[in-house]
């Protein structure tokens, strides 16, 4: 019955109780959406970094690795591109010929990273495909086609079947002059990628090289994520030699944030939950101060302190799971509202677009954080009812039951 | 052997820089079945000496027995337990829990006594039914008249098998008519279930029906009369 109660207690005074569950399920409903967002912008950013460019493994030697040079390509490349097709878990592999060079048209030039690519393989591993807005991927240009970043294009004033010039240094050191035309042009997220990538076809860099086929990266997709640790233990067991490296390990930054995001997100909802405290205290208070003389007969008819005490914590995590449950209801129903179509921050896509991140972001939060969510609402609760139950204590019965 | 035995009393009140002497050496005994009322002015230590009865407060000297229980020197949570178990409470107000039924209100205090589900309900229906508000168990305090929610007061203060009834100002908040009825009750349970009922009161319907009148002043008895004396002193 204490538990009746304490449950009767919380709603005597509707008005009062309603604003404290308002303000908790307000407070945790937004503090939940807004952490969704956050979750889900760098959700997008990692994915659309492993699908724009990363994919899940990269192999190269450890001298490219220090210097991308021409001459640092991985021995017996192709062949080792066909022996990792065959292993469990990979959906795909590319190997790639990465060459730095300059980008020149009639008005500008600047520096970029030549990528050779077969595209079939390529378009299984990465989705540069897909990103094309103008153009065909390598179609509709019979000689040299190439496909540009429009960020590159902008800089220098190119359109679709534009010509430019690449310029970079060939494997006998003397520097290499090739007229290349655009069969497409692409947008990523990331605008710096768009401004320094070009993709040529593998054929033609070989030719223009007048070399055999030189591979300096092997791009790996997996058919999941789960698959990555065996993969990469095999790997490194296959080839000693190479550096075989995760999306992580590539893209430190990247991963140190969506590390520490769950961490971020955890602290982001505490500091609310201890906002909230002081409101659930002071209601609490008052609820003490207000029944005095009831807590008085109480604690005068035999009611022990312990169970008083008790009686007050109760009410205090009543009141806070159910605003509690209220606030996550409602983050968890406006997440799933807005992760069907997604948030639309195109208005701020030049800005997002430099540090990589997609204009159109899907709310999502792991599973796992609403428990322990859940576990810091009774820890804000039993935190909050301390002093109110230690007032209601403290209190003579003889004085209270004469309090008017 | 009284019920109810007081030796020695005193109760001083050093919270100000002039120690209140409330209670100076009252020595007083109540025996079961008794119907008694304290009766004084304010200020004269009714209250006091009704708080130690009740165990609510401890003598500053002197002893208090209570069913052959020396209560004087208990620690707080002792002297709950032994009030849970020794003695119902009939306030002058806020008697009631106003979120709890009737019903729950009478049940409450076997609860707190670790009385079983089935036992406590059955007592409480009986209870209630003695009170004369069989068909109001359901019923909120807030649903019910000042007579009724005393009435409840009075069952709920009976739940617990005590060894007597203290009534602080019962009829205080009440009309004269419903004042009469609880009254009325009160006796009855005293005459049929020899039940003790110790009241504090001004209400002078109350010192009428007293089988035994005390009066304080300043701190001491002033006077200790029966029924009978009573009654040959208003002749």
């Amino acid at each position: 019955m204490l538990f009746l109660l304490a449950w009767k207690n919380v709603w005597r005074n509707k008005k009062r109780s309603l604003i404290i569950l308002i303000a908790i399920a307000l407070g945790l409903g937004c503090g939940l959406f807004a952490s969704a967002v956050m979750y889900g912008m760098w959700d997008s950013t990692v994915n659309a970094a492993i699908d724009r460019d990363l994919s899940h493994i990269q192999i190269h030697t450890e001298k490219f690795r220090k210097e991308n040079l021409i001459e640092n390509y991985i021995p017996g490349g192709e062949e080792i591109e066909r022996q990792i097709e065959k292993i469990d878990g990979v959906k795909a592999v590319s190997g790639r010929t990465i060459i730095d060079g300059m980008a020149a048209s009639a008005s500008s030039s600047t520096g970029v990273e030549i990528k050779g690519i077969i595209p079939d393989q390529e378009e299984k591993v990465t989705s540069v495909v897909s990103s094309i807005t103008e153009g065909e991927y390598f179609e509709g240009v019979s000689r040299n086609p190439i496909v540009i970043g429009r960020e590159l294009a902008k800089k220098l004033d190119l359109k679709l079947h534009s010509k430019i010039v690449l310029s970079f240094q060939g494997t006998d050191g003397n520097i290499i002059y090739a007229a290349f035309r655009i069969s497409g042009i692409f947008e990523t997220e990331s605008s710096s990628f768009d401004k320094s990538n070009v993709f040529v076809k593998q054929s033609d860099l070989f030719n223009l090289l007048n070399s055999n086929p030189i591979i300096h990266e092997i791009a790996v997709r997996l058919t999941t994520v789960q698959v990555m640790d065996p993969a990469v233990k095999k790997l490194r067991g296959m080839y000693k030699n190479l550096s075989v490296e995760t999306w992580q390990q590539l893209a430190p930054e990247l991963s140190l944030t969506y590390e520490t995001l769950t961490v971020e997100l955890n602290i982001f909802l505490g500091i609310i939950l201890f906002a909230l405290l002081f409101g659930i205290t002071n209601t609490m208070l008052m609820s003490v101060m207000e029944r005095i003389r009831e807590l008085g007969v109480l604690m005068a008819v035999g009611m022990k302190r312990t169970r008083v005490f008790i009686l007050i914590i109760i009410e205090t995590v009543f009141l806070s799971i159910t605003g509690g449950i209220i606030g996550m209801l409602l983050g968890a129903s406006s997440i799933w509202i807005t992760a069907q179509k997604g948030i639309n921050l195109s208005l701020f896509s030049q800005g997002l677009s430099s540090y990589g991140i997609s204009s159109h972001l899907f709310p999502g939060l792991p599973g796992e954080l609403y428990p322990i969510l859940f576990v810091m609402i009774i820890i804000t609760a039993l935190i909050s009812a301390v002093y109110p139950a230690f007032k209601a204590i403290r209190l003579n019965p003889a004085s209270a039951i004469r309090t008017y | 052997m009284a019920l109810i035995e007081l030796y020695n009393i005193h109760k001083t009140y050093n919270t100000t820089k002039i120690p209140v002497h409330a209670v100076k050496g009252v020595d007083l005994k109540i025996g079961k079945g008794e119907f008694t009322a304290i009766v004084g002015p304010s200020g004269s230590g009714k209250t006091t000496l009704l708080n130690m009865i009740g165990g609510l407060d401890q003598p500053t000297e002197g002893k208090i027995v209570v069913d052959g229980t020396d209560i004087s020197t208990y620690k707080p949570d002792d002297l709950i337990n032994f009030r849970l178990h020794h003695i119902g409470f009939v306030f002058q107000a806020y008697n009631l829990i106003p979120v709890l039924t009737a019903k729950e209100n009478v049940e409450f205090i076997m609860l707190l006594q670790n009385i079983p589900k089935e036992e406590r309900e059955k007592r409480a229906s009986e209870l209630l039914e003695a009170v004369g508000l069989g068909d109001r168990m359901k019923s909120r305090p807030s649903e019910l008249s000042g007579g009724q929610q005393q009435r409840v007061a009075v069952a709920r203060s009976l739940a617990s098998h005590p060894s007597f009834v203290l009534a602080d100002e019962p009829t205080a908040n009440l009309d004269s008519v419903t004042a009469e009825a609880l009254l009325d009750l009160m006796e009855d349970l005293n005459s049929k279930y020899d039940m003790t009922f110790v009241f504090s009161t001004h209400d002078s319907k109350v010192i009428k029906r007293a089988h035994r009148v005390i009066t304080l002043e300043d701190g001491k008895i002033k006077s200790d009369e029966t029924r009978k004396v009573l009654q040959k002193n208003e002749s």
